[in-house]
């Protein structure tokens, strides 16, 4: 009974941050905030797979960036090489996705900890590299140009309100789905493989399929959010896709809170959104930006939304072990 | 608890070398079906080595370890589990981060047989798996007590409802065999006999149970046969009584106290605990 309330609660929370964003354009009517926006949910697809590798199974991916662009790319030159339409291109870039998901999977059976990351990190910078020098098919550092956008029947996505409510449909299928993985026997393997992976073995859990399974998961989340970004800015080029956007997945997922679809959704929003507000600061916003994000990993490890917890408990009980003795 | 009744679990020639070092020396034992069977002996002396020889987590230079018929040597951890064989380990090993029942529900996954994308697509049968899993769960909690802690994160309860919980979610992989990795240790002396009682009930439900132990109260109260292994090798072999009285296992592990079973048992399990 209990968990079915808990269950509820969770889907609700859900509900109402799709509602809200769905409003937001009629509130805050301007284009700039618009577009940024529709960055923060195409961030929202990717954090959503970066929280089945990073996030549940504990396994840091710091090769989010590669994947993105790997994404894009295939999506891109699907659409202006090929001739075919975006929703092919997001096809192939699912597919891509699929494939990446084995190629990051298979070492990750044999390494782990900080010389997995390292080899993701080698991972982006491969790509980002490829992407630069084979010229001849991805067109170097002047990119793919006029990539044409999704289609519904004749209706084009275009302009960033078209575009906002596009990728939010898809962003609240993709959590749909996420959402029903987390909470359910795979979602329960996956933490059961960060928590201890001896155990989960010893009741007949296959944990290298499982891995795999977790990066395949990621990489298709990543691909799906390259694709929807291709699409959307019409022209791509490799010079975004450093180490550094991995990075900032990685803090997306801290931020919104690991394991937790609302948190997810939550942490692309915060961290896309955050240094836009802090412009104002001119020189300085980066720097501002990250004290912030450094003092949120220090004192709120679990989120940002956490702080309720946070809070309460320290309302209530008047200190924050009280309660956990208590229960 | 005749002769007679089938082997489930055969250990033949099993050797393991650890660079030079010999922790299991050509060892052979057989656990017959509806028989408790425990292996004892002292520190050191391979117990653990071959606990996970066993189940697949160490693979032997040479033996064979057959399990219900089928030969699993070299088979990776989790098929032997499939194949039957559950474990608890011997400093427990739980999901932390989870309730009781989700610990549980993580024992049965194995039951549930639906893959990744047919999950996605058959949403009935994944509802459906779902409540069996939980249904499973619940019935596996109620069964062992623990029903009324069910949503309890595992970390925050007391040593002895960890082992429980443990024991619980080695339940849900219904196993031919449990094999059992010092299930007394660490358990206060309430504890420890009401999960003697519980390990009892699981073997009167058709479970073997298999148990590698040092506390020789729980030893004597509940095997029926009993291994003793001493520098990796098998050096006695039989019923409690005449294990105990055997000068080569009270030289190499129970102490000169052992000899008259009647007097001592209790002393030599305080010692031991």
């Amino acid at each position: 009974m209990l968990h079915t309330i808990k269950q509820h609660n969770k889907v609700a929370y859900l509900i109402l941050i799709f509602a809200i964003i769905a409003i937001v354009p009629f509130i805050i009517n301007d284009d700039y905030f618009i577009s940024v926006m529709n960055q923060a949910l195409i961030n929202g697809v990717v954090v959503l797979g970066l929280n089945f590798i990073t996030g549940l199974t504990g396994q840091m991916n710091l090769g989010t960036g590669g994947i993105f662009a790997l994404g894009a790319y295939v999506s891109a030159l699907f659409n202006v090489a090929l001739g075919l339409p975006a929703w092919v291109g997001l096809a192939g870039a699912v597919l891509m996705g699929f494939l990446i998901g084995m190629c990051l999977g298979y070492p990750s059976l044999r390494i782990r900890g900080v010389y997995l990351s390292l080899t993701t990190i080698g991972f982006t910078e491969i790509v980002r590299l490829l992407l630069n020098n084979l010229v001849g098919i991805t067109g170097g550092t002047q990119g793919v140009q006029g990539i044409a956008p999704f289609r519904i029947f004749s209706f084009a996505v275009q302009g960033h309100r078209s575009n906002y409510y596009f990728i939010l449909a898809l962003l609240v299928i993709l959590s749909w789905v996420s959402y029903r993985i987390v909470h359910s026997k795979w979602g329960r393997a996956l933490k059961a493989l960060r928590d201890n992976p001896d155990a989960a073995e010893s009741l007949g859990i296959n944990i290298s399929s499982v891995k795999i399974m977790a990066f395949t998961l990621a990489a298709i989340y990543g691909c799906i959010g390259g694709s929807l970004y291709v699409h959307m800015t019409g022209y791509v080029n490799p010079s975004m896709f450093t180490i550094d956007l991995s990075i900032k997945y990685v803090i997306m997922l801290m931020v919104g809170g690991i394991g937790l679809v609302r948190g997810n959704i939550i942490g692309a929003l915060i961290v896309t959104l955050l240094p836009e507000a802090l412009r104002f600061m001119g020189d300085y916003y980066q720097l501002v930006f990250y004290i912030i994000v450094l003092l949120g990993a220090i004192f709120l490890p679990d989120g940002w939304l956490s702080i309720v917890g946070v809070l309460k408990e320290k309302i209530f009980t008047g200190n924050s072990k009280g309660k956990a003795a208590k229960t | 608890m005749s002769e007679k009744t089938p082997v489930i679990l055969e250990i033949k020639n099993l050797t393991k070398r650890f660079a030079g070092l010999t922790a299991v020396n050509d060892f052979s034992m057989e656990i017959h079906h509806n028989r408790i069977h425990t292996l004892i002996g002292p520190n050191g002396s391979g117990k653990t080595t071959t606990v996970n020889l066993i189940t697949g987590v160490l693979q032997p230079n040479e033996g064979v370890v057959t399990f219900d018929g089928n030969v699993v040597t070299n088979n990776p951890p989790y098929q032997i589990a499939r194949a039957g064989l559950g474990r608890t380990f011997q400093n427990i090993k739980l999901f932390s981060a989870m309730t009781v029942l989700e610990n549980l529900m993580v024992g049965g996954h194995s039951k549930v047989s639906q893959s990744l994308p047919a999950f996605l697509l058959n949403i009935p049968r994944a509802r459906r798996e779902e409540k069996l899993l939980r249904e499973k769960s619940y019935e596996v909690l109620e069964f062992l007590g623990l029903a009324k802690i069910k949503d309890e994160q595992v970390k925050n309860l007391p040593y002895g409802l960890q082992k429980m919980t443990e024991l619980g979610r080695t339940l849900m992989l219904e196993p031919k065999m449990i094999l059992l990795d010092e299930p007394a240790a660490g358990l206060i002396p309430s504890e420890r006999s009401q999960f003697v009682e519980t390990l009892k009930m699981i073997y009167g439900k058709g479970v073997d149970l298999f148990l590698i132990e040092h506390n020789m109260d729980v030893v004597m109260n509940i095997s029926h046969y009993i291994t003793v292994l001493n520098f990796g090798s098998k050096i006695a072999e039989g019923a409690p009584a005449e294990v105990v009285n055997n000068p080569e296992v009270i030289k190499a592990y129970l102490g000169e106290r052992f000899k008259n079973p009647t007097d001592t048992v209790s002393g030599g399990a305080a010692e031991n605990a």
